[in-house]
C-alpha cells in the first residue's frame, strides 16, 4: 500500500512538471508562427521530426456556402483535374512520395491537407496552390466521380441517427450559418444547386487570398513562406462573392424526427467560442471534462457525472461534448443507444446537470481540470493539431490557436464560473433533438429543461 | 475512335494546306453525310467504350440534336431521299463536337498505362527539386 507521504510527493512532482514550460524541452517550438507571404497568410511551427504536415483551411464551410452542397462539393473536388494535372497524376505522384493527401469540410471550413516527408515542402505547396488555383470544374468529373460520393454520404448520414440529431441540435440553436447541416440529407436537393458551374464560382471565393490560411506543422517557417509566396501568386486577391455571415445567435427548442434504424438524442445549451474568438470561456471546457461520460482510464467507469449517472445502461454511447466555433458554440450531451436506456438515463443527466449548479465536489473539480487541461495538451501535440483552428483564426483576425496560452486559461477556471454556466444553461433555453423511437425518447419538458 | 490522318502533317505546312483546301471541301460535299444533315463527327462507330464514355460526357443540346440527326438521316435514308437543299449541314455546322471528348478520354487512358509501366528512378541529393522527382515514360 502507498503510503501517504508517497502519493504526496507523487502529486507535487507532477505538480512540478506541469509548472515547467511548455515549450522547454523541444528545440523546435510548440507555438505558432503567424506570417504573410503575397498576401497570403500562412502559420507554422517547427516540431522536431521527419513528417510534415501542411494545410490549406479556406474559410467555405456550411456556414458560408451560398447554395447548398457546395461545401461538400468543395471537398468532393479537391485534388481532381487541375489545368496542369490529371487527378490520377496527383494520386500517384503523392503516393510515390510517400505522402498522404485529404480533404474534409465542416461547419466553418473546407480544409485540404498533406502529410508528406520534410524534404517535400515544396512539391506539396505546389500541389495545394495547384488545387486551389487551377482546379478545371467540369461537369462530367460532377457526373462521375463528385456526385456519387455525395450521394453516399447522404446515405450514410441518414443511417446514422446521432450525426442527425446533432445537426439538428445545431439548427435549433442557430438555424441559419452554423445551423446548416454539415451533411445534406438525401431530400436536400443537392444536384439543384450543385453544378460544375457554381462550384467554380464559389471556389474563386474560397480560394481567394483573404480567404484562406496555409498551416504548416514541422516545416521551417522561412521557407514554407518562401514557396507560398512563389506558388500563391496566382490566387485571386479579392473573392468573387465575399463569404461573411452574421454573428450566430443562440436560438433554442426542440426537435423530434422519427427514425426506424436508431435512437439518439442530443441536449445542448450556449456553449463557447474556438479560443481565438471573442466569446471563448474556458469554464465550458472544464465543465465539458466534469460531465464527460466517457471514461480516460480501463476497467472503471471514471470520475466524469454523467457516466456514474448512467451505470445502468452500459451499453449506451454517452458524451460530452464543446463544439466550439469562430464566434459562438454549443456544449452538447449525445445519448445513444436503445431507446429504453436512453428514457430511463435522459432525466438523470439533466439532474446531474443540475447538481453541478448545486455545488462540486472540489475532487471532481480539480480531475475535471486536469483533464480538460490533458485534452487540450494532447491535441497540441499531435502533429495534425489545431491546424483547422489555426487556419480559421487567421483568417478572421490573425490569432493563431495558441496551445499555451489555452492550456494557462484552462487553468485559471473557478468554480463559481463552471457553476455559472451550469445556471445560465438551465435558466435559458436548450436545444433537444430526439431522433429515433418517438414513443420511447421523452420530450424536453419531461426531462425538465426549458425549450 | 480516332483514326490515322494525314490532317496533322497538311496542317502544319501552310502551302500545302491552301493548296489542299478546295479539294477536302470538294470531297466533303461529295461525302454525301452533309446531303443527310448529319456532321462527320456523327459517323464515328460508337461501338467502343471510349466512345460510349465520350457520349455520356457531351452536354445535354448536343447529346440531343445529336440522336435528331441521326433519326432524321435515317428516315432520308430509309426513303430513299435526301434532305431539301436548305436542310444540308453547312461547312461551318460542321465542326468536331465529339473528337475533343475522345481525344481526352484516350489521353487519361494512355496516362494511366504509361504511369503503370513507369520506371521509378532513385532520387539522388542533386536531383532533388520540387515537381521533377518523378521520371513518367512520357
Amino acid at each position: 500500500m502507498l503510503s501517504r507521504s508517497a502519493a504526496r510527493s507523487a502529486a507535487r512532482q507532477s505538480w512540478q512538471q506541469q509548472r515547467r514550460g511548455l515549450a522547454a524541452p523541444a528545440s523546435g517550438s510548440f507555438s505558432y508562427n503567424i506570417g504573410e507571404s503575397g498576401g497570403v497568410k500562412v502559420a507554422s511551427r517547427d516540431i522536431p521530426g521527419p513528417i510534415g504536415s501542411l494545410a490549406l483551411v479556406s474559410q467555405a464551410g456550411t456556414r458560408y456556402q451560398t447554395v447548398p452542397g457546395l461545401a461538400e462539393g468543395l471537398n468532393r473536388y479537391a485534388f481532381k483535374n487541375t489545368d496542369r494535372r490529371t487527378s490520377l497524376r496527383i494520386q500517384r505522384e503523392s503516393e510515390l512520395l510517400g505522402a498522404t493527401i485529404q480533404a474534409y469540410h465542416s461547419r466553418e471550413n473546407v480544409v485540404l491537407r498533406a502529410k508528406f516527408f520534410r524534404d517535400d515542402l515544396p512539391y506539396f505547396v505546389e500541389m495545394l496552390a495547384e488545387v486551389a488555383t487551377r482546379t478545371s470544374y467540369r461537369t462530367h468529373v460532377m457526373q462521375e466521380e463528385v456526385l456519387p460520393m455525395i450521394r453516399m454520404d447522404q446515405q450514410k448520414y441518414l443511417g446514422n441517427t446521432l450525426a442527425m440529431a446533432v445537426n439538428s441540435a445545431h439548427g435549433l440553436a442557430f438555424h441559419r450559418g452554423l445551423g446548416v447541416p454539415v451533411n445534406p440529407a438525401s431530400s436536400t436537393p443537392t444536384t439543384k444547386y450543385l453544378t460544375a458551374e457554381s462550384l467554380e464560382e464559389y471556389a474563386q471565393s474560397a480560394y481567394a487570398k483573404p480567404s484562406f490560411a496555409i498551416v504548416g506543422n514541422g516545416v521551417d517557417h522561412g521557407e514554407l513562406q518562401k514557396w507560398v509566396g512563389e506558388f500563391f501568386s496566382d490566387a485571386p486577391a479579392q473573392p468573387l462573392q465575399s463569404l461573411t455571415s452574421p454573428q450566430s445567435k443562440y436560438h433554442g427548442g426542440e426537435e423530434r424526427i422519427a427514425h426506424g434504424a436508431g435512437n439518439s438524442m442530443v441536449i445542448a445549451f450556449p456553449g463557447s467560442s474556438t479560443p481565438a474568438g471573442s466569446f471563448y470561456k474556458p469554464e465550458v471546457a472544464v465543465l465539458t471534462a466534469l460531465l464527460g461520460g466517457q471514461s480516460s482510464i480501463k476497467w472503471s467507469p471514471g470520475f466524469s457525472l454523467l457516466s456514474n449517472a448512467t451505470q445502468d445502461a452500459p451499453n449506451m454511447h454517452i458524451a460530452t461534448k464543446s463544439l466550439i466555433y469562430s464566434d459562438a458554440g454549443l456544449l452538447a450531451i449525445e445519448l445513444s443507444g436503445s431507446g429504453n436506456d436512453i428514457r430511463s438515463t435522459a432525466s438523470r443527466v439533466v439532474e446531474a446537470l443540475k447538481s453541478v449548479g448545486q455545488g462540486i465536489s472540489k475532487e471532481n473539480f480539480a480531475k475535471a481540470k486536469a483533464l480538460a487541461k490533458f485534452k487540450e495538451l494532447e491535441y497540441g501535440q499531435e502533429t495534425t493539431a489545431a491546424m483547422e483552428l489555426t487556419g480559421h483564426g487567421l483568417v478572421h483576425g490573425n490569432k493563431a490557436y495558441q496551445i499555451d496560452e489555452v492550456a494557462k486559461s484552462i487553468d485559471n477556471v473557478t468554480e463559481d464560473q463552471v457553476k455559472q454556466i451550469v445556471k445560465e444553461a438551465l435558466e435559458n433555453k436548450a436545444s433537444v433533438s430526439a431522433v429515433g423511437d418517438l414513443y420511447l425518447l421523452p420530450y424536453a419538458e419531461e426531462l425538465g429543461l426549458k425549450v | 475512335m480516332t483514326t490515322p490522318s494525314l490532317a496533322p502533317f497538311i496542317q502544319k505546312r501552310p502551302w500545302l494546306m491552301n493548296w489542299m483546301r478546295p479539294l477536302s471541301k470538294w470531297y466533303f460535299d461529295n461525302a454525301g453525310y452533309r446531303k443527310l444533315g448529319l456532321r462527320a463527327d456523327d459517323l464515328i462507330p460508337e461501338e467502343s467504350e471510349t466512345v460510349q464514355l465520350a457520349l455520356k460526357r457531351l452536354p445535354p443540346k448536343e447529346a440531343y440534336d445529336r440522336v435528331f440527326r441521326m433519326r432524321r438521316a435515317f428516315q432520308c435514308s430509309l426513303a430513299h431521299q435526301l434532305l431539301p437543299q436548305a436542310e444540308w449541314t453547312k461547312a461551318e455546322q460542321d465542326y468536331q463536337y465529339l473528337t475533343p471528348i475522345i481525344e481526352e478520354i484516350e489521353a487519361e487512358a494512355s496516362e494511366r498505362e504509361d504511369l503503370e509501366s513507369m520506371i521509378i528512378k532513385k532520387k539522388t541529393a542533386a536531383t532533388r527539386q520540387s515537381g521533377d522527382q518523378i521520371a513518367g515514360k512520357h
